[in-house]
Order: structure tokens, then sequence, then C-alpha cells
């Protein structure tokens, strides 16, 4: 089933998410990428209604692409956080909403820090320090209550990375069996192998 | 008050705008011929509405088409369909081909994806390069040509003197054991221009010519009785 | 303001040309279909096509109260649902491979229906869920692609004509329309395979497979599978797959179709009795081991050639 994880770390946010694209009990694809690059330090995991998820997060990459067109700048992750959020309210609120949840991270170049945002398909948002999406929160989020260190250096936050995927790997009846990871911090976004 | 009790209770309304009316139709093509049948009984559950409602309808001198399932839509769909290519012979000064009828037909069930015509259609008659052709459609939907697979000689292809007695034994043990099936039989032949299979017509009791002209496709038809109980 | 007004007043001057304007339109569109022709562009031209729609409150509903055969078996409309499709790319270009049989319920309505769709000499459809759906809407694709290569003289990459048919198919979404579909084909970017379907999924891939008999073939075509395959074992590995699911999946069967798309575009290899394949093999075509596919017959082979050894 659909998982996605992220958590933040001193000067980084750290986010990984599955890689398979299912149908009924079939595995359709196994190294899709579920992550998509908003701007040059904002990353967006989604899931959710097979179709749905592409579309809003296509519809989401180009405007947020045109704002920065636009301005010359790009919005910074609060900002986006909530045009994002609106976004999903207003379709909420139509006659036919995407069904999508999504998690939101993004490093912000002005006050050097990381930010995390937890959104679902209703539009409810939360900023949070770490997040997770899917069947493998169940297990994520009460390991990363006991493990999670917000001062902790990439290699310890990708070491807690790694507890939440293996766990979900040990317990998950139907559990994913590769997933991307992708790293923000000042320089921008690059893509890490656990 | 029984009254009373019955007007509290809740009312669930629904469409429903179809009712299934029976019957069956058939098709056979030849080399150089075409085939549709179909039993002109009409019938809702176990009442007989009509003992003749014809269900095979000649469109134009290379094509006929049958129509079987819900009689009204079968009825008004025919309707359209003559009305299109009349409306393609004004402009065209023409007979539609047959591939293209039955491209029309497709389009025009798919126009109803979502109220759709409950009727299956089968259309037979003449290819323009003279072979006999045969499309079926689903209810909404696409049609099959019922021709051989490249390099495969199936469907093989009978001789209409076999095809006849076929179509006329086929209904025959149909009626004795189908309730939705009987009184009448109408047996369409469509030839290609010159068919060889024209003398094996000739013997046949109660023939009726439909087409004017011999020189392009012959259009005859065949009236059986069929048993009435 | 003046401009506002005038332009949704139905009553200032421009509002009435307008309102002329739109009912001659209308009388337009009308008549050119009353002319059977419509000077040589079709319905294309016209925009999207148009659907007649139930007058109720809700008409996906109404459509699957008619038409759900999972909620009851017993509802007049069946449509078509069993099938089992695939298309793998490799060095030598795409295999695409599928079965012939279509089914209602558990009445097999024919034996003969072609499910790949030719939808121009670069580009094929596969079709499995909604036989009418695939065909009407890869159709449609064609005529789009064609289109598509008039304006821009160059033709349509396989990606762009399957995120247009993604697009169209996704503002359908909860209406009922159902197919899984992989579009075929070879552009400037080498051998593609997408695979599209009603929910509004595409995928970009080098081997799928969809239908009731899809997880069949899986097994088949996971396992022989490789990039450096020749055409000859790819062709093979199709069809092997192709009859796996025939033998196994009742609602799949009768007749492979096989086809392979190469830089030139696609040719027909050839149709293939899948009872025949138990048996017999497919015959004398390339790739093919000689014999039966079937798990008995091919034990017997096995063991005669021992004996003959021995």
């Amino acid at each position: 089933m659909e998982t996605s994880f992220a958590l933040t770390g001193k000067g980084y946010l750290i986010m990984a998410a599955d890689t398979t694209s299912a149908r009924s009990i079939v595995k359709m694809k196994v190294d899709e990428d579920k992550i998509k690059t908003l701007s040059p330090h904002l990353l967006m995991a989604y899931s959710g209604e097979p179709g749905d998820t592409i579309q809003f997060a296509e519809y989401v990459e180009r405007n947020i692409r045109l704002y920065q067109i636009r301005n010359l700048y790009a919005l910074r992750p609060a900002a986006a956080a909530s045009w994002i959020r609106r976004a999903v309210a207003e379709s909420l609120r139509s006659r036919k909403p995407y069904s999508v949840n999504l998690l939101l991270g993004g490093y912000d170049t002005a006050t050097d820090d990381p930010h995390l945002y937890w959104v679902d398909y209703l539009g409810t948002m939360a900023e949070v320090p770490f997040a997770a999406h899917g069947y493998g929160s169940y297990f994520a989020l009460s390991l990363l209550d006991r493990y999670h260190d917000p001062d902790a250096t990439l290699e310890e936050g990708l070491a807690t990375l790694k507890r939440c995927i293996d766990e979900v790997s040990k317990r998950l009846v139907v559990s994913p069996g590769a997933y991307k990871i992708k790293v923000v911090d000042k320089d921008g976004v690059r893509e890490v192998e656990l | 008050m029984p009254a009373m009790v019955s007007a509290a209770q809740p009312v669930q309304r629904s469409f429903n705008p179809y009712t299934e009316n029976g019957g069956t139709i058939l098709a056979i093509a030849g080399a150089d011929f075409s085939v549709i049948a179909g039993d002109t009984r009409q019938s809702e559950g176990y009442s007989i509405q009509t003992r003749y409602a014809p269900k095979v309808f000649r469109l134009t001198d290379k094509a006929v088409l049958a129509v079987n399932g819900f009689a009204a839509d079968g009825n008004m769909f025919v309707k359209k369909v003559r009305q299109r290519l009349e409306w393609y012979r004004h402009a065209h000064a023409k007979d539609m081909p047959i591939r293209a009828i039955a491209r029309l037909i497709q389009t025009m069930l798919y126009a109803r994806r979502f109220f759709p015509f409950y009727v299956y259609n089968i259309l037979g008659g003449i290819e323009e390069d003279g072979t006999g052709a045969v499309y079926s459609f689903d209810l909404l939907i696409y049609f099959k040509n019922q021709t051989p697979a490249p390099g495969t000689a199936f469907p093989k292809h009978l001789p209409l003197s076999t095809v006849l007695p076929l179509v006329i034994d086929s209904f025959t043990s149909a009626t004795e054991r189908h309730i939705e099936v009987g009184d009448g039989l109408e047996i369409y032949i469509v030839l290609s221009k010159g068919s060889t299979a024209l003398q094996s017509l000739q013997t046949i009791r109660g023939i009726q010519e439909l087409t004017a002209t011999n020189d392009g496709e012959r259009v005859f038809v065949i009236r059986r009785e069929l048993k009435k109980d | 303001m003046n401009s506002f007004v005038e332009r949704y007043s139905a009553t200032s001057a421009v509002g009435q040309l307008r309102k002329a304007q739109r009912l001659t339109e209308e009388e337009e569109e009308f008549s050119d279909a009353a002319w059977g022709s419509q000077a040589g562009f079709g319905n294309i031209m016209n925009g999207p096509p148009s659907f007649t729609v139930p007058n109720v409150r809700d008409p996906a509903a109404f459509l699957r109260l008619h038409t759900d055969d999972h909620a009851d078996p017993n509802c007049r409309i069946k449509i078509q649902h069993g099938t089992t499709t695939l298309a793998f790319r490799f060095q030598g270009g795409v295999i695409v491979a599928v079965d012939s049989r279509a089914t209602a319920g558990s009445y097999i309505a024919s034996g003969t229906v072609k499910k790949v769709i030719e939808i121009n000499p670069y580009l094929l459809g596969t079709m499995a869920g909604g036989a009418a759906d695939c065909q009407y809407w890869e159709t449609y694709l064609g005529m789009h692609c064609r289109l598509h290569e008039l304006r821009n003289r160059e033709r349509i990459s396989v990606s762009a004509a399957s995120k247009y048919l993604s697009n169209l198919v996704y503002s359908y979404k909860g209406m009922g329309l159902s197919m899984g579909t992989m579009i075929c084909g070879w552009d400037k970017t080498g051998p593609a395979v997408f695979y599209v379907d009603s929910d509004g999924t595409r995928l970009k891939g080098d081997l799928f497979s969809v239908g009731s008999g899809s997880t069949l073939a899986y097994g088949v075509l996971d396992q022989g599978y490789r990039w450096d395959l020749t055409d000859e074992e790819a062709q093979e590995l199709g069809r092997r797959s192709i009859y796996a699911a025939g033998h196994r999946d009742a609602f799949s069967g009768n007749t492979c179709n096989l086809y392979h798309i190469k830089q030139d575009g696609w040719t027909f290899i050839g149709n293939y009795d899948i009872a025949k394949m138990h048996y017999d093999g497919p015959g004398d075509v390339p790739g093919a081991p000689g014999g039966g596919y079937g798990y008995d017959v091919r034990l017997a082979a096995a063991n005669s050639t021992e004996v003959a050894a021995a």
C-alpha cells in the first residue's frame, strides 16, 4: 500500500515515498517517482486516488512554476503550503474533488530552516516536525515520536528514516518494495540512496 | 387506517425505461451473398404482444439491418439510421457503403454511452468489393466484422443452398424450445452483382424480390410460418 | 463597465448579434449532420463529441443501475470485461500480444475480437475493459494524432498521444467509462509503451499486462523477459504468455493476435489458435521451440526424447 514519510533535521528535510504503482492486486510499475520537485527548495509527496494524484500534482507544479516565472522568485514553503491547501479545500467543495493526500517539505532560504506540512484530502493542514501518510503511518509515527531529533545531522536523520522503512517492511502485510528518498537543504533538492 | 400507514412509508422511485421484447435474429455471410433473418414474435414476459412485428429491415440495396432487444428503442434506432442514410443519399447521390453504415451505427450507439439504446444489432449485406459481410454490434457499442483472421479460412463460406435450410431449421428448432421465438420468420437475402447463388433461389417457394432492377445488388425476402403456440 | 454590460446584456445590439450567431451556429451544426457530410472534416471540428444523457438527477447512477453486472447479475445491460493483453519494450522494438475472446457474464459473445486497435502505422492501442470505450476513444485518438501530424508536420510522440487519451478519459471520471489500455509505438525516443486506464492513471514502462488474465500472463512474461531478447524470442514470449493466460483464465482464450513494432512502424505477425498451441504449438514460426505448450504435452515430449536418448 502507498506509504510516504518525511522528517526535518538540522538544516535539512528528508522525504521518502514508495515507488510502486498498483492496480487491484497487481504492481503495474515499481519505479514510479511520487515526489515532485515544485521549486528549487520545495518537495511534494502525493498519494491517493489514481488519476487524481497525477492531475492534481501537475496542476500544483505548473501553478507554483507560473508564480516563479511571473515574480522572479519562488514562494516560501509556508506560502506554497497555504496555496496548495487552499487548492485542495476548494476542490473538496466542487462537484468532483481531488482525493489526494500530500506531504509538503521545503527549506526556507530566508530563515534557513526546514518546514514540513502534512495535508490530507479534506484540506486539513498541520505543520509538523515529521509526518507520514498511508498504512506506513501506523507504524512510523510512534517510532518517530521515540527516535526523531530536530537537531540531528543528515546521517542521523537518514538512519531514523531507515528505521521507519525497515519497520514497515517487517510488520506491514502489504509492504512496498522500494522507496525514493529526496533531501532538501540550503543547496536545493537531491536524491539519496540509503 | 391502512391507507395512512402506506402513505407514511417512504417510496423509492426509479427510472426504468427498458424492457425486453424477446425474439431472435441471425445473419450469415457467404462469399458473394449475405442472409439476415429474424422471427416476428414480440413478447414481454409471458404475454405475446403481437405475432407480426418485423425485426429485419432493408436499409439500402446492399445493406439489411436486424434489431433485437427492446422493441421501442429498436424501431426508433432503425428510424434514425434510415434518416441519416437518406440525408447521405441527398448529399452524395449514392447509397452509403456497408462499412460506412457500420461505422455510422457504431457512433450512433456510442453517442448514447450514458443512456444506451437497449438494442442488439446485426448488419448484413455486400461490401463494395462484392463480398458478403456481417457486422454485429454490442449494446452501446462497436462492431466486429466476422471475417476470417488473416491467413486462415475460418469461418468457411457456405453456399446459399446450404445456408437457407440451415437458417430455417435453426428457427424451427428455436421455436420448439423457446417461448419467445415463433409466429413468423423473415429471411432477407442480399446478392452481390452477378452472384451465382441466384439460380438456387429460383426454386424457392414464395420468394419475393425487393429490388426493382437486376443490374446491381439484389435483395430478396422469404417469409415462412413458425409454430404459433 | 460599458463593454461588460454589452458583453452580457441580452438586449444590446451586440447581445442580439451574439444570440443570432449562437442560433445559426447551432443550426449549422445540425445541417452539417443532416447532409450526412461535414465538408470532409467529420464531426471532429465541432470539438469533443457530445452524448445523450438521461434526464435524471444522477446520470452516472442511472447507468450503474442498468449496467453494473457485479452488483446485479440479472441486470439487462452487460458490458464485456474479461481479457488478457500485454505489451513490452525490448532491444528490437515493442511486442504487443492479446487474446480474442469477448465475454458478457459467463457467455462467450465472440471468439474473434480484434483487441489491438491500429491507431496509425506507428501506434497501436490495446483493448481491455469496455470494448466500446476502448474502440471509440482510441479511434478518436487516431483522428487527433492525424490532426497533430497535419498541424505540426511531425508525428505525435507516444507520450503525447497517451497523455491526450489519459486527459480525455480523466474528464469522464466517475461516469462509468471502463478501459485499461497500452498505447505502444515508436517515436524519436525509440520504442515506447504507456499504460493508460479510465481512472486517469498513465504510466511509462517497459512491460505491462492488463485484464483478468494479466496476473497469469505476468507469471510467464516476467520470468522470460530480458531487454536483449532477439526478435524471435520476444515474439515467442508474447505468444507463450497469452497462451498461459488463455489456458488458466476462463474469461480469456480462443486466439492470440501478435504485433511487432519496429522503427518503420508496426507489423502484424500472426493469429494463433490457443487450443492448437496447447497440443501442437504455434506451428512453424520463428522462435517457437516446436511441440505444444501444454503441461502434459510438454512432459510427454520430454519423456519420449529421454526414452529415445536411452
